[in-house]
């Protein structure tokens, strides 16, 4: 059995435990910055263990790591890093200055980098039930806030709700396939007439549990109040690496063990992307707290991202990875600067509190103008490339009605991010925001140089992501 | 054919005891039928043979996570009639998502067709002469070592999280400090000091401690509980 | 004698006879423990104990127990009739099923399952219903604390109690209760796994609500806990249940440390007297400690008792554990039981 193929994993939850005991045993000086610290350098190591790690199959079919996982581990860990940086300051001002934040995000990873290694369906739900409950834990930190705790608790009761239904979707497909491994689930189910309806039911399970996670129309009615109450770097992390870990589970689930079903899923993945896309466009509108806003987007994103699973297409994959990085840049930099709105100590959500702030601040006007841009999908911003994937992808499997609807929804949505943008720079000015600190300055500008760059350099990424769909439809 | 006979009998116990768990209008009842369905649960288990399933069933589920579900059902006060009021209002909505599933559930069974090469992984026999506490062990230490220690890590993400809602250092809380208690011998605290019969308390070294002056009595009455403190 | 072995009704008469035979022992042994303990305190004490009834006092559990039944059962009128008076039963009813599995000789169980370990370790974290559901259902606050006050303690010390049964497990290799006492013949447990013993013999106190953590009773602070509301037969019930609690206690702890059945050092004079002897010795030595302790030791504080289960008790198992396992790995000592 080769062991090491989950290296990166017993690295990382061994180094999360070693951080966890350090941070209990010190008692003199707060361990919170050190701690988070450690966290990231944990982070690094594991990331170069990804990519320096052997590819194979392990562990008795539980475990895989090939292009696909490692493209995904490394943009999980990446999007985690960025978490912690930005709870250095969010926390220090919000009174939550405790060492067991960055473990809790630490173990939080762990539970990704498994989902996206995942290759039985034991796996992939012991991987998601990892993550998700470190989350529920994160999303009620502040504990004493009635926001943070109602937050918390929502995404708990929901959250177990879903995992139900994943589970009892996979209890299905075991009973009526007698395997849970992917390759063997593939094999079996290449014959046709091996199928049963009550498989297919179990599918459904399983994509409703999945589309849960990753907050797509129908399963998105917590997504606003968890993301408005959670601590703001909590939002910032469930909105980029969790979906990048459950996208990606949802994509290999669908591709490989459930592949020769691409007729019985694909309706099902294009009916929920059309409604996540038209919700994540219309609802956005109306909202006035940025938090609830950012919210409204991420449905929308995780639309236009479920149509490149939808064409069924590497090309379509390749789109979906693509997609997932921008959108954790522009995503990670949008909450950035969301944390940096604080006025004289006290944290500001509303949108029209950022009046003015291409006097009072021009450097956090022009990246949040970057990251709105982008989000929007106009170029040359990195968005508008993972849009452009997305759609030929769609293109080219012959989906028109789907990306027409997509580029349209962009156009709506474009709306709402441009206001934003007005507001900064044509409404009337309000007091300057206190003065950011630099961990903040150095994310915003990061994820702002990626955002705008992007399309400079795009080729080493586009490769990474080819060679990782190409995996999934060997 | 006593085995059948009990398989009927805890059969029905669970699943009375189930539907009772959802209709009790006392929450403690409820929580006690669930106990009593935990138990057939087990009392089941034993009788397909799987009896360190059925032991640990028992011993986690009934002696551990009920125990705490009956405290906090206990100690909540929680009306239910209040609860139940919605009830009604919602009974259609349930009658008609019920009857959904239901057809649901036609069409599945109607289209039952389990993958017929795998007929033999179903119903997976005991070895003969290895119990299947050992089995159970070799299988779950070797081949799927992978998800039981990511289940260990489910779990202490569960403490940690379990610690960072609900411990609060209380400032004005005394910690005893066995250590220090212990460590204290009577050298420090006692001086052994032979007394003249009739000598007086100067003569000796020992003075009173100087007596305060008097309180007025008003004041006196507010601070009186700080007695309590020695 | 096939008719006992093969027909349905003779199968029944055996397990009834057989259920019977350590039954009324047990019971027997109860009523004298009862007696032995004021004796026993009664000397710690220097005071004589009981010794008017009968001679030196001995028909006094009698005594006591008619007096028992004579008594009327007093049902407060704001309780939960049914629980209430399902409570003592379950105490009683599974301090006694518990014993079906003890085997007082090579063989003599009445029930020799292959789990006979985890049974009792269940059976045993059941105990707690009784109690917790007796301090509900009386509807009284002293009763509740008691109840809450007992379901805390018994849920702490189990942990540490499985521990201590996983360390023996891994030295015998099966959860057979046969198997564990025959895996002591050449070492009696109790020296190689001392530390266990003794942490297993202070959670049994725990477990059973003994002195000095009878804090569930505690009748100088909440007077006599979760039966204060008890009366006549339904109070003997507990108290009958409490008393073979101990007894299963001494019984498991002389099985799984002192060697069960096994004579001492398994050699010539000892072994003329047969196994269910020193069984019984060894349990009674160990209900002498349970009492000796309840006359020397004052109570413990709650915090104390939490945290003597918590912060002492579960890692010094888990790390005994910890040792344990790597000490018969290292030496290859690890049983190869199937």
């Amino acid at each position: 059995m080769n062991w090491t193929l989950a290296l990166p994993e017993i690295v990382l939850a061994v180094l999360g435990m070693a951080i966890l005991m350090f941070g209990v045993l010190q008692k003199r000086h707060n361990p919170f910055h050190l701690a988070s610290m450690l966290t990231v350098g944990a982070f690094l190591v594991a990331g170069m263990l990804v990519i320096a790690g052997p590819e194979g199959l392990g562990y008795h079919g539980q475990f895989t790591s090939d292009p696909f996982s490692r493209f995904v581990q490394v943009l999980v860990l990446v999007a985690s890093s960025l978490t912690v940086i930005a709870s250095l300051d969010y926390n220090d001002h919000a009174n939550l200055r405790r060492f067991e934040f960055p473990v809790l995000i630490l173990f939080a990873t762990v539970g990704m980098l498994v989902m996206a290694g995942a290759s039985n369906l034991m796996t992939l739900y012991v991987g998601l039930e990892l993550q998700s409950l470190s989350i529920y834990v994160l999303a009620a930190f502040a504990r004493d806030e009635l926001r943070s705790t109602e937050a918390g608790l929502k995404y708990f009761v929901l959250g177990s709700l879903a995992s139900g239904l994943l589970l009892y979707g996979i209890s299905l497909v075991y009973g009526f396939s007698g395997t849970m491994e992917f390759d063997k689930l593939a094999m079996t189910l290449a014959d046709p007439t091996k199928v049963s309806a009550g498989l297919i039911v179990g599918i459904v399970f399983i994509v409703a549990g999945l589309a849960f996670k990753v907050s797509a129309v129908p399963f998105h009615m917590w997504t606003p109040d968890v993301y408005e109450g959670a601590p703001t770097p909590v939002t910032l992390l469930m909105g980029t690496a969790p979906k990048v870990a459950a996208m990606a589970l949802l994509v290999r689930a669908m591709a490989t063990p459930f592949g020769h079903l691409l007729g019985q899923w694909q309706q099902l993945i294009v009916l929920v992307s059309i409604a996540s896309m038209l919700l994540g466009a219309l609802a956005a509108i109306g909202q006035k707290n940025i938090k609830r806003l950012m919210a409204y987007s991420s449905i929308g994103h995780m639309g236009y991202v479920l149509i490149g699973l939808a064409a069924g297409t590497p090309n379509g994959i390749r789109g979906v990875l693509i997609y997932l990085v921008t959108y954790v840049f522009m995503n990670a930099g949008t909450f950035a600067c969301i944390i940096a709105m604080r006025r004289r100590g006290r944290s500001l959500e509303r949108i029209s509190d950022l009046g003015g702030l291409g006097k009072t601040d021009p450097m956090l006007a022009m990246w949040l103008t970057v990251f709105m841009f982008s989000m929007a999908g106009i170029p040359p911003f990195a968005g508008f490339w993972g849009k452009y994937f997305i759609f030929t992808a769609a293109v080219q499997s012959g989906m028109w009605a789907l990306a027409v609807i997509g580029v349209l929804t962009s156009v709506i949505g474009a709306f709402y991010y441009i206001r934003i943008i007005k507001v900064m720079y044509f409404d009337t000015a309000e007091a300057a925001f206190d003065p950011r600190s630099a961990s903040l300055s150095t994310l915003a500008a990061v994820s702002g140089l990626f955002t705008t760059l992007f399309f400079v350099f795009p080729a080493p990424l586009v490769g990474a992501a080819e060679a990782a769909a190409k995996v999934l439809f060997g | 054919m006593i085995a059948a006979v009990a398989f009927y009998v805890f059969a029905l116990i669970l699943l009375a005891s189930a539907v009772m768990v959802v209709s009790a209008r006392n929450p403690v009842h409820s929580v006690l039928f669930l106990i009593l369905a935990f138990f057939n649960a087990a009392a089941l288990f034993l009788l397909a043979g799987a009896e360190f399933l059925a032991m640990i069933l028992v011993i986690v589920y009934v002696g551990a996570v009920a125990v705490l579900f009956l405290f906090v059902v206990m100690m909540l006060d929680v009306n239910f009639a209040e609860l139940r009021s919605g009830f009604q209002r919602y009974t259609p909505i349930g009658l008609a998502i019920g009857f959904v599933l239901a057809a649901e559930l036609f069409i599945v069974f109607g289209g039952w067709k389990i993958a017929p090469d795998e007929m033999s992984l179903r119903f997976a026999p005991t070895a003969a002469n290895v119990n299947n506490t050992a089995q159970l062990g070799k299988l779950i230490y070797t081949d799927y070592i992978f998800l039981f220690q990511t289940a260990g890590l489910v779990l202490l993400v569960a403490m940690i999280g379990a610690i960072v809602l609900t411990l609060r250092d209380r400032q004005t809380s005394r910690h005893q400090n066995i250590a220090r208690q212990i460590a204290r011998i009577p050298a420090d605290t006692l001086e052994m000091v032979s007394v003249r019969s009739g000598a007086g308390m100067t003569e000796i070294g020992i003075r009173r401690p100087k007596v305060e002056a008097a309180v007025p009595e008003v004041e006196h009455a507010t601070t009186d509980h700080d007695h309590g403190a020695h | 004698m096939s008719f006992f072995f093969d027909n349905p009704l003779g199968i029944t008469i055996l397990t009834v006879a057989e259920a019977l035979a350590i039954i009324v022992p047990v019971l027997i042994m109860m009523a004298y423990l009862t007696y032995a303990e004021r004796k026993v305190l009664a000397a710690i004490q220097l005071r004589k104990g009981p010794n008017v009834v009968g001679p030196f006092g001995l028909w006094q559990p009698f005594a006591d127990a008619i007096k028992m039944m004579m008594k009327e059962t007093v049902v407060p009128a704001g309780s939960n009739k049914m629980l209430f008076l399902l409570a003592p039963m379950l105490t009683f009813g599974l301090a006694v099923i518990a014993w079906a599995v003890i085997p007082v000789n090579d063989g003599w169980a009445i029930a020799n399952i292959n789990v006979g370990i985890l049974y009792l370790f269940a059976i045993s974290s059941l105990g707690v219903y009784g109690i917790i559901i007796a301090g509900w259902a009386s509807n009284s606050k002293y009763a509740f604390l008691g109840a809450m006050r007992s379901a805390a303690q018994m849920v702490s010390y189990e942990v540490s109690i499985g521990f201590v049964m996983v360390c023996v497990l891994l030295c015998v290799g099966s959860l057979n209760l046969n198997d564990i006492v025959l895996a002591q013949q050449r070492v009696w447990f109790c020296l190689p796994l001392f530390p266990m013993f003794v942490v297993f013999f202070i959670s049994g106190l725990a477990e059973t609500n003994r002195a000095p953590f009878d804090l569930p009773e505690g009748e100088s602070e909440i007077v006599a806990g979760f039966f204060v509301e008890y009366s006549s037969m339904a109070f003997a019930l507990f108290f009958l249940g409490e008393y073979t609690n101990m007894i299963l206690m001494s019984a498991m702890t002389s099985i799984l440390f002192l060697g069960g059945w096994l004579a001492p050092f398994g050699v010539e004079p000892f072994t003329w007297i047969p196994g269910p002897i020193w069984f019984i010795g060894k349990i009674v030595v160990v209900l002498f400690f349970f009492i000796w302790v309840r006359g020397t030791f004052p109570r413990y504080r709650y915090d104390q008792l939490m945290r003597l289960g918590w912060k002492v008790f579960l890692p010094l198992s888990l790390l005994w554990l910890v040792l344990t396992a790597g000490a018969l790995m290292l030496f290859g000592w690890l049983p190869n039981a199937a």
